[in-house]
């Protein structure tokens, strides 16, 4: 039994290694109902985070498993012995393999993950409607299923003047991060992805270091930079998600996620509120929540306080 | 639960010349099982499913007898309908009678034998270790087929041992946050126990003890994956003595089919994170018999054998009696 981590998308789904696309997808679909927000099996089993991080993982497995070509590239990726059953062992621990696999922590799943991801995040890049901002370093051409994302996507020092363009840069190894997981070591050593990101967001969140190891790289801006309601469309936009999904993801009001987007602060709620709904947005779009939620209700209360406060419409 | 003979606590009594027991017939000889009916959280059903499972082994011919575990609130004979009995547990911990078969009282139910909680006074429902010991080795010694305790609720030191002694530790939830919450925190508290237990007679305590003095973990599975670069021999030995833990759940006060799935969604998310397994006996219905037969202080496999929990009860038993059937072919083949 592996730490979660450490398990393959397999075996996050619980399914053998040539388990058919429906298999993948039936598989997604009683895990997420398992260990989705809500379940009551799972409640109180472990941490909140423990729980986050295996609901990223079981996305990032669908992801992965239901395209035949990531798909096939993940496998090539695979250890023969990481997989060898279809089913879970009917007797618990798999004797002697759990020191084995300790001594060797993610040595199987660290290199593996960073590319997998990578390659989901090309498939989830948002269509070339998105490059709305200059200095998109990446074309979205880059994009293309090139499962070596997270170094080649993140564009070459992103000169950190302007605001924006880091934005732009920066949403495809922000898209890993979900993936990568545990893989801190693993990338690392890639090249830096945007300046100043890594460090403080991981810093930041205040999450185990296995969680947030999987945010270095997320949506990087420039230390000091607001965020606007734009950016977080852009964020959101980069995600590939519409208002609506967002809202049912992070359980805000859509009208609330409408009003934080156009910066309408005076028909958002209070900023103890605010805060709460900046949070859980920041998270799902992964990014910086104490960043985020800062900044924006700063500006929030710059443009509600002192000069004569913009009429509500 | 598991064959480590040390984690019965102690070694049986020796066996002395037995005086004949008039009330129970023996219908042939078969292996003592202690099954345990637990699951942290009280008002879920614990007493009323270890009442009926003890009726449904004894109709189908085992001779059973009810323990009532719960020192502090016991109230099985309620359950079964029976007079609070003169004689209870109590008298037997206090040692005013030496032999525990002393202390069964009849159900009327054939086959079938109660012994009392403890009633009279406070200190019973603490009792010391040594009579603790003395209680557990008695239970195990009984002539019987299956003793079935009936566990308080909570995660005290004295449940779990009840429950990590048995060869069956049911654990009992409804489908309710705070029932699932007390079950999980039960099913930790049992298994910390028992790997202490388990490094202790093994002498992993120092072992351990460092390990856990810089460290926390999440999980066994991280502590047992930790230990394992230090002395990969014990925890291979560890991995194996844990992997017998494996508590039989019940899903009590089902309505729904999601209700029931949950016993299964259970099992899955408990192997994912502690990489143990438990076996899902079943679901037992939502029925108004039940609260009905308890009103009037009827069993509800007496008064109602064909509701929809009466049939739910003798699926469990099925299942118990399956399991056992594997286990004694597993030791025959040994």
């Amino acid at each position: 039994m592996k730490p979660i981590p450490e398990q393959s998308f397999y075996e996050i789904l619980e399914i053998p290694q040539d388990a058919p696309l429906e298999e993948v997808e039936k598989a997604y679909q009683r895990a997420k109902a398992l260990y989705g927000p809500g379940s009551l099996a799972i409640y109180s089993l472990v941490a909140p985070e423990e729980m986050a991080l295996l609901n990223r993982r079981i996305e990032e497995a669908h992801r992965v498993l239901l395209d035949a070509g990531t798909r096939a590239g993940y496998d090539a990726t695979l250890p023969d012995a990481s997989w060898k059953r279809g089913a879970p062992p009917p007797a618990a621990l798999p004797p002697a393999s759990e020191g084995a696999a300790a001594a060797i922590p993610g040595a199987p799943a660290g290199p593996v993950t960073p590319a997998a991801g990578g390659t989901a995040a090309g498939a989830e890049a948002p269509p070339p409607e998105a490059p709305a901002t200059a200095l998109d370093g990446a074309p979205p051409g880059q994009a293309e299923p090139v499962p070596l994302a997270p170094a080649e996507v993140a564009p070459i020092p992103a000169t950190p003047s302007p605001v924006a363009p880091s934005v732009a840069a920066a949403p495809e190894p922000g898209a890993t991060g979900q993936a990568a997981s545990a893989q801190a070591p693993a990338e690392a050593s890639q090249p830096p992805l945007a300046p100043g990101a890594a460090p403080a967001t991981a810093a930041a969140m205040g999450t185990p270091p296995v969680a947030s190891a999987a945010r270095p790289g997320g949506f990087s801006m420039p230390e000091g930079a607001a965020w606007t309601g734009e950016m977080l469309r852009q964020a959101r936009e980069r995600r590939g998600l519409t208002l609506h999904q967002l809202a049912e993801r992070t359980k805000v009001g859509r009208h609330h996620l409408e009003n934080i987007e156009a910066d309408c602060y005076p028909l958002l709620p209070a900023p103890v509120y605010l805060r709460g709904i900046l949070i859980s947005l920041a998270k799902e779009l992964r990014l910086d929540p104490q960043k985020v939620s800062r900044s924006y209700l700063e500006a929030a209360r710059a443009a509600e306080a002192p000069p004569a406060p913009p009429k509500p419409r | 639960m598991g064959e480590v003979p040390t984690l019965k606590l102690v070694s049986p009594p020796a066996p002395g010349p037995r005086r004949p027991r008039p009330p129970l017939p023996r219908p042939g000889a078969r292996a003592r099982r202690v099954v345990s009916v637990g699951g942290g959280k009280g008002g879920i059903g614990k007493s009323l499913i270890a009442a009926n499972l003890g009726i449904e082994l004894a109709r189908r011919g085992r001779r059973v007898v009810l323990v009532d575990a719960d020192l502090g609130g016991a109230n099985l004979h309620t359950c079964l309908g029976v007079d609070l009995p003169r004689k209870t547990l109590s008298d037997f911990i206090e040692r005013r009678i030496e032999r525990i078969e002393e202390v069964i009282t009849p159900t009327g139910i054939q086959n079938l034998g109660l012994i009392s909680g403890a009633m009279d006074h406070l200190d019973a429902a603490n009792p010391r270790y040594a009579q603790k010991m003395r209680l557990l080795r008695h239970v195990q010694a009984m002539d019987v087929d299956y003793a079935i305790l009936d566990l308080g609720a909570g995660t005290h030191l004295n449940v779990l041992d009840f429950f990590l002694v048995s060869d069956h530790g049911i654990l009992v939830l409804v489908p309710e946050p705070t029932a699932v919450e007390n079950a999980y925190r039960f099913v930790k508290a049992a298994f910390w126990r028992r790997m202490r237990n388990v490094a202790a007679v093994f002498g992993y305590d120092p072992l351990i003890r460092s390990l856990l003095a810089g460290n926390t973990f999440r999980s066994p599975v991280e502590l047992v994956a930790a230990l394992g670069q230090r002395d990969p021999e014990a925890a291979e030995n560890l991995t194996r003595q844990l992997a017998t833990f494996r508590p039989r759940l019940v899903v009590n006060q089902t309505r729904t089919v999601q209700d029931v799935d949950i016993g299964s969604a259970v099992v899955t998310a408990w192997r994912k994170y502690f990489g143990l397994e438990m076996d899902y006996l079943g679901p037992i219905d939502y029925d108004d018999e039940m609260w009905k037969t308890v009103r009037a202080r009827r069993p509800l496999l007496v008064e109602n054998p064909g509701s929809r929990a009466s049939r739910a009860f003798g699926r469990i038993v099925d299942g118990l009696l399956a399991l056992d059937a594997a286990a004694a072919r597993g030791e025959r083949s040994r």
